[in-house]
């Protein structure tokens, strides 16, 4: 059976994420979280109550260890599977002002965006090259496409997600395995919900914050066979903040 | 494992999986030329070594491997420590 597995799918974009290809594309899917039990369940059971099939996995894409245990563990008891999709979207912000940032702040933030992206991914690419065929999307941001202030931790790490991006979409398209990030802007989730909306959508073209499920929706293409001759790309979702 | 049988099982694979003509394999034969391999078909290599001998094999391991014989004592290597 094929598989799709969204990291830090259990809130937010990520949930929309997995709840939409699971609709769109009929892939079971493997919700990745690392501790909020409650979201990830209620991420499971929307899923499952559209008809769906949801597996949770609890770990830290962070800790090398961790991911390659609950990954091969998880492979032992399914044999005959295959992770044909793996959607990057786990990470976090620790924002502030560079010269105040705290040595954990740096390195949590490119721990879990960079680092989980190459925990995750490296584990999975050689039975997906030995499949030929795969759908690797990385949730990058506008923060990593421009850079953010107060958010250096945050920019550097999805900028590093953008060119890790491009080469290794370079590195394995000859084995149809396309590799592309979604860069979003200002998105509802619990990620902005600290942000005073009616201020910023000001500088947003299209005058609002985007909704989690327009980026699913992004996502949901780039996961399915429709999108097979686009690798290697940033495709920005931003309403026009930036281009 | 007896070197005759590695070398039987491994050009068993290769004629079966890497549709390589069987008169094309010799000790001397150039590895990447003859299999016509790409960097990405060594995981191919490395899987159909993990089925058949049950030893995993990484990148390093084929540095320096570009011919038969070389593979095979590589394979034999790894297989019997």
């Amino acid at each position: 059976m094929k598989y799709a597995l969204i990291t830090g799918g259990s809130r937010g974009i990520g949930r929309a994420i997995a709840v939409k290809i699971a609709k769109e594309l009929q892939y079971p899917i493997l919700v990745n979280y690392q501790s909020n039990d409650i979201a990830a369940n209620e991420t499971k059971k929307i899923i499952e109550d559209e008809g769906g099939s949801c597996t949770l996995l609890k770990f830290n894409v962070a800790d090398i260890n961790d991911t390659h245990q609950v990954l091969d563990t998880w492979m032992e008891e399914n044999p005959d599977a295959t992770i044909e999709v793996i959607v990057n979207n786990a990470g976090i912000t620790r924002d502030g002002l560079f010269m105040w940032m705290k040595p954990e702040d740096w390195h949590d933030v490119l721990n879990i965006s960079l680092n989980g992206f190459y925990n995750v991914t490296n584990h999975l690419v050689q039975k997906m090259l030995t499949n030929r065929y795969g759908r690797i999307i990385n949730l990058v941001s506008v923060s990593g496409v421009k850079g953010t202030a107060g958010q250096v931790n945050y920019s550097a790490a999805k900028g590093a997600l953008v060119a890790a991006t491009k080469a290794l979409a370079q590195e394995i398209a000859k084995r149809k395995i396309t590799v592309n990030a979604v860069a979003p802007g200002f998105i509802k989730t619990d990620m902005t919900a600290e942000m005073d909306e009616k201020e910023l959508k000001r500088m947003i073209p299209v005058n609002r914050f985007g909704e989690a499920e327009e980026v699913a929706d992004l996502v949901s293409f780039l996961a399915s066979k429709k999108s097979s001759y686009i690798t290697g790309e940033v495709i920005n979702i931003n309403g026009g903040i930036y281009s | 494992m007896d070197t005759n049988l590695i070398v039987e099982k491994v050009n068993e694979f290769l004629i079966e999986e890497f549709e390589v003509d069987g008169e094309d394999i010799s000790p001397e034969a150039d590895l990447k030329e003859t299999l016509d391999l790409d960097s990405l078909d060594y995981v191919d290599l490395v899987v159909a070594i993990e089925a058949t001998f049950g030893v995993k094999l990484v990148g390093e391991d084929f540095v320096g491997v570009d011919n038969f014989q070389k593979f095979y004592d590589l394979i034999e290597k790894k297989v019997n420590s």
